[in-house]
């Protein structure tokens, strides 16, 4: 057999055991290897004394892929200061950033919920189209409810199509007055009425 | 790449429409499949770079948002992929706040941008263009 | 529409649109497509979802489906996809190991160098083994390295079956009378067992793919098969799987997924790499500043 089997569970290479010290791990955050400031993040994740310098290594952070770690260690932290270490990238210029952190805030659907309001009032129209792909992973009755109140006011036709997009996957037939409404205010301009009669057939057309 | 299979005759232009909406989809493949193209999906950059190398495609309409891989991204990896995939025609389209968006657009190596939301008529007349349809 | 009865409970019915919902929902979740002409085919395994979770309703099975209640979204797939574990199955996978990733790696070996190849989850071993045979049966150089073959899971079951080596008939199925000759003996009506220097040339451990503690003592793997695990993760567990199992592949590792796995709804680390055979993903060999 030309196979070798070698003992997996050794210690690994320099015999160190696991450490757990916040300070050396935040200090690494700043190495000038990527490498090792990506294991510093990594080895952050979750713990909420970290999240201050999680936050500040995030601004810094020049490799994607460590910052894609930095962001998964605030989500696993998950708390209010980890969204509001994520919430800044929302109005970057970068899309990639954008949409790092609209993929990190995701996953924390209820630490979100208190920032929804706020976010849909937000007068950068970019914003608040970003911020209604938040709602996608709330209950129904979360989503629809703030979707529907977006939709009563927002002119912006962007940020409709996006709140109506997410609709169409969670709404309850509550949100088809809101949708009947919006398709009548954007009567005659391009997508948005099929967006909102394809959303009402998607959520209208269901049992009780 | 030599070994991808044509899967049309050569009059059919395909067209890949990528884009995180479901709706917005589903609103270009209805207007571009009953103007005779036939259209794919993705959702996002990393899935339509599976979709490119592995069908041929004549152009790419791609959305800047998304998430996993931005439209941006999605054109620098395709543009710096061995092979014809690199010189897939590319319509990025971005929100109007999205300046910033356009100029990186360009950079990336995009055909066209639009802004959307697009009408029919837009959306026709520029896949017919950039993807070499007869008019 | 479809419909069902459970124990006498009203019956539910199930709308197009209420499959156009699903579909979406399924596209955009896990990138497996069921276009209309293959609706036909959900509409059953939805209402036997719908029963088997005692819904009142299709809103009410959907709200279980995407909160992923007791791991719904693995029970509807499977639902509709064959489960069985295999020798060789995705042998698309191996001749693309064989044929193009070998020969990738070996290009950054000393002579001799060691190949480590991961099979996570294992199960009960029938890939970890396909690989091994394989090699032997296809790779040219196969006695030219040391190659590592691990088999990992987290069912500790499931890898003293590994560990044992016996399979049935089913299981040998896509291999040759010749092959099972070269590498099984019968044991008992029906089955056969692994010869004992394959047995013990495969390094079986139990691993968790979300503990990095665990995942940190695999590390310079050159090609990982992760096959119908990652996509059924949460969103948070997908992040930190990717996280762990990039760091376990050596720079240039490749990673493979299931048939209808795709990393655009698992992770951003990995390249996309076409193959004739397959399409396989890849850890960077070096990064981009800003990319």
């Amino acid at each position: 057999m030309p196979f070798v089997k070698r003992d997996v569970i050794a210690p690994s290479k320099d015999g160190r055991p696991p450490d757990d010290n916040l300070a050396s791990h935040v200090a690494a955050l700043s190495s000038p290897d990527s490498e090792t400031r990506w294991s510093a993040a990594r080895a952050l994740g979750g713990r909420a004394d970290a999240v201050p310098a999680l936050a500040a290594a995030l601004a810094a952070e020049p490799v994607a892929r460590v910052r894609e770690a930095i962001m998964t260690a605030l989500m696993r932290v998950g708390d209010e200061a980890s969204v509001m270490a994520l919430l800044p990238y929302l109005r970057s210029q970068d899309a990639a950033l954008r949409g790092a952190s609209i993929e990190a805030l995701q996953a924390l659907p209820e630490a979100i919920l208190p920032f929804m309001t706020s976010l849909l009032a937000d007068s950068d129209s970019d914003v608040r189209l970003l911020a209604t792909e938040l709602a996608r992973n709330m209950s129904a009755a979360d989503a629809t409810r703030i979707l529907c109140r977006l939709l009563e006011h927002e002119r912006h036709p962007n940020v409709c199509a996006a709140a109506i997009d997410v609709l169409a996957e969670v709404g309850t037939r509550e949100a088809v007055p809101a949708l009947q409404s919006c398709a009548e205010r954007f009567a005659g301009t391009p997508f948005l009425p099929f967006a909102a009669s394809t959303a009402i057939a998607r959520i209208s057309d269901t049992e009780r | 790449m030599t070994d991808i299979e044509r899967a049309s005759p050569p009059s059919r232009k395909r067209i890949l429409v990528v884009d995180d909406s479901s709706l917005v989809r589903l609103y270009y493949r209805d207007t571009l499949e009953k103007a005779g193209f036939e259209v794919e999906q993705a959702i996002n950059g990393i899935e339509a770079m599976e979709k490119v190398l592995v069908q041929p495609f004549d152009l790419a309409i791609v959305d800047v948002n998304m998430p996993r891989m931005d439209g941006i991204s999605f054109l620098r990896t395709l543009r710096s992929s061995p092979g014809d995939v690199a010189t897939l025609p590319a319509l990025v389209i971005t929100t109007e706040a999205g300046e910033q968006d356009v100029a990186a657009a360009r950079a990336a190596g995009a055909n066209f941008y639009l802004v959307k939301p697009l009408s029919q008529q837009d959306l026709l007349r520029h896949a017919a263009a950039l993807s070499g349809a007869p008019p | 529409m479809a419909g069902s009865e459970t124990h006498g409970a009203r019956a539910v019915r199930v709308t197009p649109e209420e499959v156009r919902r699903l579909c979406e929902f399924l596209y955009r979740r896990t990138g497996m497509l069921f276009n209309d002409n293959k609706r036909y085919y959900i509409d059953r395994r939805l209402i036997e979802r719908i029963a088997a979770t005692r819904s009142a309703s299709f809103q009410a099975y959907f709200a279980i489906l995407r909160s992923d209640v007791d791991h719904e979204i693995e029970h509807l797939i499977n639902a509709f996809t064959v489960n069985e574990t295999y020798f060789n199955r995705e042998e698309h996978q191996l001749r693309c190991m064989t044929s193009v990733l070998l020969g990738h790696v070996i290009r950054r070996k000393p002579p001799g160098g060691a190949i480590r190849i991961w099979s996570v989850p294992c199960s009960t071993g029938e890939e970890p083994y396909s690989i091994a045979i394989w090699l032997m049966e296809n790779w040219s150089h196969v006695d030219s390295y040391n190659i590592e073959i691990v088999g990992s899971d987290i069912d500790t079951r499931a890898l003293k079956a590994a560990a044992d080596g016996v399979y049935g008939e089913r299981a040998l199925m896509r291999l040759s009378r010749d092959v099972i000759h070269r590498y099984f003996r019968p044991v008992a009506d029906g089955e056969y067992q692994i010869d004992p220097g394959l047995r013990d040339s495969i390094q079986f451990t139990r691993a968790n793919l979300i503990d990095a503690q665990d995942m940190a003592r695999y590390r310079d793997f050159d090609i990982v098969f992760c096959r119908n695990v990652l996509i059924y993760f949460d969103d948070a567990s997908r992040r930190i799987a990717a996280e762990n199992l990039y760091d376990c592949l050596g720079p240039g590792g490749y990673i493979c997924l299931g048939h209808s796995e795709t990393m655009s709804r698992i992770s951003p680390l990995f390249r996309v790499c076409r193959f004739p055979d397959a399409i396989v993903y890849q850890r960077p060999e070096a990064d981009h500043d800003g990319h």
